[in-house]
């Protein structure tokens, strides 16, 4: 665990993504260098009567303290963080739970994001790509209900990353649900070294773990669970294993191997 | 004059009256990342049962109005792993250590405060015979006085270090199960433990948690916290440990005032894990302020109508 902090921040800048999606950057957090794809934050609501932080993928961290997040309105929590302006206050906490681990240099790094799942993926392309791990060799597959449901396309393009946009109603990209692409591209690659990279809602993560599962092909999944604490100490947010026992989607998590998790 | 926090209940010292409350800081490993546990007057551990517990399936947390609703199910190490695996770190940290019981059968209780008696470096214990979560037994202890007494006398016997009662505010009269407590042998009481309530998705018309229902906790109970302590106070001469909802140094006082010896912060740590170094400081403030040289000046002080 990295001893997180737990300061106050300025809103510095908001965007409204459409359809209830909403970008919103923050500054300083001091832990900003601490920070790795994978790893979150928990905001504080201000000026407000809801008791707990809201857990949230960081989507972007830059090293002179910019954070960004990206999420979609769900309930009252993030209607109130959507309405926040320009130079409101918010208390970050983090940066909290567990990372992507690295691929290895030889690897095809297959990217499965689903719906707002996809920021804490997009933060982990960017992270490789400036680390300088051939974009050629990251697939990002990004599935979502309908075209507005893709969000942050251009920026994803821009990382120069091979990118497979599929939408359910087929308004954007492939047709359909990400499990199929995927499993073309894997049966496409036989002879390639693939690790597979996740997160989104439940249905996506099983897809993406029994592919893994089916082709023998490790990877990561990254768990979303409500938590009052964030830090492992509630214990509120616990996943079973595959072993027995239980896990804590905030600690042992939110990133897990795949396999790892009875989803 | 520099403001004395420390206080001292049953023989034992403590740095200062600030404690964990227990089931909201595991261990105390997390929190050590944090900040130093010798920041705290105590570190009370979550509850230690004869066997691991896995606890309720998810969800087992709800948000409600100033609070929570949690039945984790008392998901815990069991006190096998308990002594090889957390106490060595325990023993380490510079604070007072107490670890908290729990049981559905009294055997189990006295099996499990034996093993601890063996540990010199845990300080205390704290008897849960009022867990809301555990059908088989937990709750009718600590709803019982002819149990209370009982469980107590009997832990006693093999614990040799002192013995804090954990209250129930789910009974008739709080009163009466201190009472019965401090005729067991109790050395002193926590005051108070989870309300018993629920709530319910009007969505699906479900239960918000699997156990159906679950301890409420956080600010919306600390007026009843604040009351239970007070009539505990009045009518028992034991130390008590003041618990429920505390987020500030003023709540802090607030019970003090109200006869409380110490406090435990429970689930505000889920929202400010290191609120207790901040309270700390807030009562050193308030102390000079009112020119108070030690915490006995405002224990049970409060003035009444």
């Amino acid at each position: 665990m990295i001893k997180p902090t737990a300061d106050d921040a300025l809103l510095v800048r908001k965007r409204d993504l459409k359809n209830n999606y909403y970008s919103i950057t923050f500054k300083p957090f001091t832990s900003a260098k601490k920070c790795k794809p994978g790893h979150f934050i928990q905001l504080q609501i201000p000026k407000t009567d809801i008791f707990f932080r809201r857990p949230m993928s960081i989507a972007s961290v830059s090293s002179d303290g910019d954070i960004e997040v990206i999420f979609n309105v769900v309930g009252r929590g993030t209607k109130l963080l959507a309405n926040l302006e320009k130079n409101d206050t918010v208390n970050i906490l983090g940066p909290l739970g567990s990372s992507f681990s690295n691929p290895k240099k030889n690897e095809e790094v297959v990217i499965i994001a689903g719906g707002v799942g996809f920021p804490p993926l997009m933060y982990f392309a960017t992270e490789l790509v400036k680390s300088k791990f051939p974009a050629k060799q990251i697939h990002f597959f990004y599935g979502g209900r309908s075209k507005d449901d893709i969000l942050e396309k251009s920026r994803i393009k821009k990382l120069g990353l091979n990118f497979y946009p599929i939408t359910e109603d087929g308004t954007f990209g492939e047709k359909g649900l990400v499990t199929k692409p995927v499993e073309r591209f894997i049966n496409e690659n036989e002879k390639s070294k693939l690790r597979i990279y996740s997160c989104g809602p439940t249905g996506m993560l099983k897809a993406a773990n029994e592919i893994g599962k089916k082709y023998n092909i490790p990877g990561e999944l990254s768990l979303e669970a409500p938590m009052p604490c964030g830090v492992g100490i509630c214990l509120g947010c616990i996943v079973e294993l595959e072993k027995g026992g239980h896990a804590r989607v905030c600690a042992e998590g939110p990133v897990f191997q795949i396999g790892e998790v009875k989803l | 004059m520099k403001p004395n926090l420390s206080v001292s209940i049953a023989g034992v010292d403590f740095a200062n009256p600030i404690m964990t409350a227990s089931g909201c800081c595991g261990y105390g490993e997390e929190l050590a990342v944090i900040f130093p546990l010798s920041k705290l007057g105590a570190l009370v551990t979550k509850s230690i049962t004869l066997k691991p517990r896995l606890g309720h399936p998810s969800p087992r947390t709800a948000e409600t109005s100033s609070g929570m609703l949690n039945a984790i199910g008392l998901a815990n190490v069991g006190i096998d792993k308990f002594v090889t695996d957390k106490i060595p770190f325990l023993e380490k940290q510079k604070t007072k250590i107490i670890v908290n019981v729990a049981g559905s059968k009294l055997a189990e209780y006295i099996e499990v405060c034996a093993r601890l008696n063996d540990f010199e470096r845990v300080d205390m214990i704290e008897l849960n015979i009022s867990c809301p979560n555990v059908d088989e037994g937990g709750m009718e202890f600590g709803a019982d006085p002819k149990m209370t007494e009982k469980s107590i006398s009997e832990v006693k016997k093999v614990f040799s270090r002192p013995v804090i009662a954990k209250l129930s505010p789910n009974v008739t009269s709080i009163v009466e199960i201190a009472k019965a407590a401090e005729q067991g042998g109790a050395d002193a009481f926590s005051v108070i433990n989870s309300l018993v309530g629920t709530a319910i998705d009007i969505e699906t018309w479900q239960t918000k948690i699997t156990n159906n229902k679950g301890g409420l906790t956080g600010p919306a109970i600390k007026p009843v916290a604040l009351q239970m302590v007070n009539a505990v106070y009045s009518k028992c001469s034991l130390p008590i440990i003041g618990i429920g909802g505390i987020q500030s140094a003023a709540d802090v006082i607030e019970f003090l005032l109200c006869g409380a010896t110490a406090v435990q912060v429970g689930t505000a740590l889920f929202i400010q894990p290191d609120l207790p170094v901040t309270i700390e400081k807030e009562l050193k403030a308030y102390m000079k302020r009112k020119k108070l040289n030690s915490i006995d000046e405002l224990i049970g002080k409060v003035r009444k109508y």
